[in-house]
């Protein structure tokens, strides 16, 4: 069995006035894209720079990559890619000179690579930092991350700033890394974000470890929205006792219900009548997590 | 230019770095260009009516000669000034600065210890100073000639030059040690601020007291003029007092940075 990329356990830490971490017990496998998921303020951002060194805990271990942080940091941060929740650089700089100044501290970055992600994302890095809009700032932060082709990276809210677009470009990046066997661990405050990219979800909160949950898993035992379109009105009756439905409404000729299970039953009572479409969403994760581990909305941010 | 923490650090401020030692070789020789006014016998004796405190407090007591005035106008007070303001306010930037700004994180997160990045960019610090410390000798060279700055020698004004270098490490190792220590610029910029505050009374003021007259040897003004390296040459001791501060100050606040949380 492969070695975890990133195990802790009974990680605390203090900050004197607050507690960043109460007892995390932690392990992320090597290979998967790993979801870090909690409201603001649950000790996201606080695991994550225990990870990379630059904050020591108050007792507990980390492991990550096999190392220790505070004793092999330097080593470690050699073969991993960290991008801060707040990405923030000098503004008097172009993206190149930043990127390629980052690479020279990592000592082997491919020539081509820096050229090769800033054309897939669409980064203009003759541009001074300072001139670019916010996503484009993220889009160095993210090139930097990946350029050197780490064995574990570690992201705090990764695509915060990204348009869709490029948050779907970033979602293909991280299941690259995940299909060379290399390991991506990224937290966020939104679940649909981590649904589209994890294979699995650990949510904290209040610095500690609440559930981790396989993203398939949740995703089949988690209520659809379906919409159905008839050729004529349909009396409601004909769906009230269908298994796995619920929030059954009528109007007219459409019908919009919640299916929570398998759909053979809720497609032969839709057989019954002439159909001119049907919509399945994919199931929105927040609320099937929100009501499975009670977790209150509200401060999911 | 970009291929570690030191050149970065240079190549950042060579704008900021250039418009200073423009800046100081301006104001230095400016004032060595005055000497031809004060070397007449109406301004020997205006000075001579001063009360001999105030020309101690001023180190103004050896001005009659080219050296002298050199040494305290100069070197002894403007320079030195703008030599403070440099090194605490680039000192305090080497960590406090950047982790204020929040750019430290991503830096720290690559392969590389807090101490090597810290100590290359004091180094960097280093290199600042000496580059403005040069601009500031070659003017001075320049208007010995057509200023009459007569009677100095050039070894002896490249010892006053290697004293104002080590006087600019000691602020900014002071600035760098406050800042590396507490991630925040106020500590740095105050450490440096309160050092320059409490050399110049230690110099000029506190001696006059009876029984103080000692605090003169705590001065950094002291180890940069005190001997008058522009008249005597290099001062072995004053040196090396400011090279162990430097080396202590520096380490100092290197460990307590390499210790400490890195605050976001």
């Amino acid at each position: 069995m492969p070695e975890a990329a990133i195990r802790t356990e009974a990680l605390v830490k203090d900050y004197g006035t607050a507690r960043g971490l109460d007892g995390l017990d932690l392990e992320v496998l090597t290979g998967e894209v790993f979801g870090f998921l909690g409201p603001n303020g649950a000790g996201k951002t606080t695991a994550i720079r225990l990870f990379v060194d630059l904050i020591r805990p108050t007792s507990g271990e980390a492991t990550v990559l096999g190392l220790d942080p505070r004793s092999d940091g330097v080593e470690l941060r050699r073969r991993l890619g960290y991008l801060p929740g707040d990405f923030v650089v000098d503004g008097r700089q172009s993206g190149r000179e930043l990127l390629t100044y980052l690479a020279n501290l990592r000592g082997r970055v491919a020539a081509t690579r820096i050229d090769d992600l800033a054309e897939r994302l669409g980064l203009d890095t003759t541009r001074e930092v300072k001139t670019l809009s916010r996503g484009n700032r993220q889009k160095i932060g993210v090139i930097q991350a990946f350029m050197h082709e780490p064995e574990l990276l570690v992201l705090d809210e990764p695509t915060s700033g990204l348009d869709p677009f490029l948050q779907a470009e970033f979602v293909a990046m991280a299941r690259e890394v995940a299909a060379e066997g290399r390991t991506v661990f990224m937290s966020s405050h939104v679940m649909s974000e981590v649904q589209r990219c994890a294979d699995r979800v650990g949510v904290i909160r209040a610095g500690r470890l609440v559930t981790v949950e396989s993203i398939h898993e949740l995703g089949q035992r988690s209520a659809r929205h379906v919409e159905v379109l008839f050729a004529a009105p349909v009396p409601a009756e004909d769906f009230a006792g269908v298994s796995g439905l619920r929030d059954v409404a009528v109007a007219g000729s459409r019908l919009t219900c919640r299916l929570d299970g398998p759909a053979d039953e809720l497609l032969k009572a839709i057989a019954a009548h002439p159909v001119i479409t049907i919509t399945a969403e994919e199931p929105d994760l927040t609320d099937v997590f929100f009501e499975s581990f009670d977790i209150g909305r509200d401060d999911a941010g | 230019m970009l291929a570690d923490s030191f050149t970065k650090w240079l190549w950042d401020r060579r704008r900021s770095i250039a418009t200073w030692t423009v800046a100081v070789a301006a104001v230095g020789g400016f004032y060595a260009a005055f000497w031809p006014t004060i070397d007449s016998p109406d301004m020997r004796d205006a000075i001579e009516n001063y009360p001999s405190g105030l020309l101690e407090a001023l180190n103004y007591t050896d001005i009659a000669t080219p050296s002298g005035y050199l040494s305290a106008t100069v070197y002894g007070l403007v320079v030195a000034a703008l030599v403070i303001v440099y090194s605490v306010s680039a000192g305090a930037r080497l960590v406090a600065g950047d982790e204020e700004a929040g750019t430290l994180d991503l830096v720290l997160a690559h392969p590389l210890s807090r101490s090597r990045l810290a100590l290359q960019r004091y180094a960097a610090l280093v290199v600042s100073l000496v580059t403005i410390s040069s601009g500031l000798l070659v003017v001075i060279v320049a208007l010995v000639k057509p200023f009459d700055l007569t009677g100095i020698s050039f070894g002896d004004l490249l010892a006053m030059h290697v004293h104002l270098v080590l006087f600019g490490m000691v602020f900014g190792a002071m600035a760098y040690a406050a800042g590396a220590a507490t991630g925040r610029r106020a500590p740095a910029v105050g450490g440096g601020a309160l050092l320059a505050v409490f050399g110049f009374a230690a110099n000029g003021i506190l001696p006059q007291v009876d029984g103080l007259e000692w605090i003169d040897r705590l001065s950094p003004f002291a180890w940069l003029n005190g001997g008058a390296p522009l008249q005597n040459g290099l001062q072995i001791v004053d040196l090396s007092i400011m090279v162990v501060l430097v080396v202590v100050l520096v380490a100092t606040g290197t460990v307590a940075f390499e210790r400490r949380d890195v605050s976001v």
